[in-house]
């Protein structure tokens, strides 16, 4: 019984990480209604940006967060204003092909550009363990991964329940007709929630960086991540999105301790697969 | 462009017969060349089929693509199953594999049906490269396809591309396909009317599964050697995509003409495998914005050409 605390724990400071990848796509997803297929390649783009500033500049990669979140807001900004606007309301096809081509051109810009080798963004967080009992260990960087994931998840919602720019956000998300009759720009509004979006992707690209090591093609691996996330949490729920994290970290954990490593992938996608099946709109999503 | 309508009947039979001679008189690399534009036509009109007339956006094939060539590579390698058989035993498993997981599937709608289809492949991938009957990740070598002579591949293919688009042609001037467009158009209408909407996109996810892990097989015999990471992969969704994209999506005739592209990208990229993904993505973005019905589609709409109309006159 002892044993099983360890990968208990593990998956449930995961889930905090699991959180910050699922909750930019499901916010692209409730406000643009985009399914950013590209999602987990421009995190994967946010972790080598950070190698970079880190080899250029050395500083420790929780430093590089200053950098990574403007970059990757202005990123996320430019596509969504000079790219995805322009084949919004043509259909479901368009939009889709569209990040699935960015998604190709992230992938393999970065092979071009870095190589396929593994990389990995090595700190002294990343190797330290806070010993709690003889069977239980808390590695760091899942600890500091589980907080940020609470604090980007609390303030995100403060975010779009308090500002302005938050409520022009969930306005243009509810009725876009009706949030331009009340003079609000929805295009430029898509721009911003897109910029924010990255800026999530940009947190969660540095610390998975930090918690395990990237390749140009792990992009897709996120994706699936966050589609998972956002499927058991349900879309436009902030708490669904953390609990939904959670559940995918312990799901796979647990799978890899009862099937064996190489099936901790598995365990996750069956879980998604059975919550798609008996409940489209997520465990905790409002029935649409 | 008038011409080249008027005289259709004359001009494809051309065509054709030249395409079946070619090995007679073509070189080798010709062949090789037109064999793969066989295989990813009949792919790729399968997810036409899918995306185009039945509403069906499923990022899923691949799990067809690896069931059909596990199957030639297990029953010809273990068993000594002739090879043809095995192609098309690889198709009625597909077909099974299809019929199994669309209960769960059509449950799924739009997005969710595309995010469905496509962890199912993921978790094939990891199935298979856990198994150790098929040796892991390690893969197999399908050795029996050494007896076949290029030729044979050759008119396997052949088979295989024209009879997806032969299918699909009749598939749609059928009552089946008056349906399925009706139906893309406005699924509550067409109901209204007396489509059977479940049982005509179950009936096409059923047909492309079938084609599709035919087409695998005879793509594996040409290649060789099988592994779950690229056969599983949805680098043939990017694929698929690509050529009905930038074809058209929604004619019978835009896959033609994306194969063509798509196949002699890759030849003129085959050392650049990257830089020439990164084109496709460039295209098909390219394509979106400026033509979102790609290249016949917007011909069609333009000037009204279409030499396999799906309507009846």
């Amino acid at each position: 019984m002892q044993d099983l605390l360890q990968p208990i724990m593990n998956g449930i400071l995961l889930g905090g990480l699991y959180a910050i990848i699922g909750i930019g796509l499901s916010m692209i997803f409730g406000i643009v209604k985009l399914v950013n297929l590209a999602h987990g390649d421009l995190m994967i783009l946010a972790s080598y940006l950070s190698l970079v500033f880190m080899m250029l500049l050395g500083v420790p990669p929780l430093v590089t967060f200053v950098f990574a979140v403007p970059a990757m807001f202005f990123i996320g900004f430019v596509l969504q204003a000079y790219l995805i606007n322009r084949v919004l309301g043509k259909g479901m096809e368009p939009p889709l092909i569209l990040a699935f081509g960015l998604s190709i051109i992230t992938q393999n810009c970065l092979l071009l550009a870095f190589t396929p080798d593994a990389r990995s963004l090595i700190s002294s967080l990343s190797v330290t363990t806070i010993q709690v009992a003889d069977f239980l260990n808390i590695p760091v960087i899942y600890l500091i991964d589980f907080l940020i994931g609470l604090v980007v998840i609390s303030l995100l919602h403060q975010f779009l329940q308090k500002t302005y720019m938050g409520r022009a956000i969930r306005a243009a998300s509810d009725d876009e007709g009706a949030a331009q009759l009340m003079g609000i720009s929805t295009k430029n509004i898509y721009g911003y929630a897109m910029g924010i979006a990255m800026i999530t992707a940009a947190i969660a690209g540095v610390l998975v960086g930090m918690t395990f090591t990237f390749y140009p093609h792990t992009g897709p691996q996120y994706l699936t991540i966050a589609f998972g996330v956002v499927i058991i949490g349900g879309l436009g729920s902030m708490i669904g999105t953390l609990l939904g994290g959670i559940i995918l970290g312990l799901a796979q954990l647990l799978g890899s301790y009862f099937l064996g490593p190489g099936l901790q992938l598995l365990s996750g996608y069956l879980i998604l697969l059975i919550v798609l099946t008996i409940r489209p709109q997520g465990i905790f999503g409002r029935a649409r | 462009m008038k011409i080249l309508q008027q005289y259709r009947w004359v001009i494809l039979p051309v065509i054709v017969a030249g395409l079946i001679t070619l090995p007679l008189w073509g070189p080798s690399y010709w062949v090789l060349f037109i064999l793969l534009f066989f295989l990813y036509l009949a792919m790729a009109q399968m997810w036409n089929l899918l995306v185009g007339y039945s509403g069906l956006i499923s990022l899923g094939q691949q799990c067809f693509i690896g069931l059909g060539g596990y199957t030639l590579a297990v029953l010809s390698v273990y068993y000594g199953v002739p090879i043809w058989l095995s192609i098309l035993i690889g198709g009625v498993i597909s077909v099974l594999f299809a019929l199994v997981i669309s209960v769960p599937i059509f449950r799924m709608r739009g997005v969710y049906f595309a995010i469905g289809t496509w962890i199912v492949a993921e978790a094939l991938t990891i199935c298979f490269a856990s198994w150790d009957y098929v040796r892991h990740g390690m893969g197999l070598f399908i050795k029996p396809a050494y007896e076949l002579s290029l030729n044979q591949i050759y008119y396997a293919a052949l088979a295989m591309g024209i009879g997806s688009v032969i299918l699909v042609y009749i598939l749609l001037r059928s009552k089946l396909g008056l349906g399925l467009m009706a139906m893309r158009d406005d699924e509550g209408a067409s109901e209204t009317l007396g489509v059977e909407i479940f049982r005509s996109k179950l009936f096409c996810f059923l047909i492309g599964a079938f084609v599709t892990g035919l087409a695998a097989g005879v793509f594996y015999l040409y290649q060789i050697f099988i592994q779950p990471y690229t056969a599983f992969s949805i680098t043939w969704m990017v694929r698929l995509l690509f050529i009905v994209v930038i074809g058209g999506i929604g004619t019978i005739e835009g896959p033609i003409i994306g194969s063509i592209i798509f196949v002699l990208l890759q030849q003129v990229f085959a050392e650049y495998i990257h830089v020439g993904l990164l084109l496709l993505g460039s295209v098909a973005i390219i394509v979106m914005l400026v033509a979102p019905k790609g290249i016949m589609g917007t011909i069609q709409e333009k000037l009204g050409f279409e030499i396999l109309s799906p309507r009846r006159k």
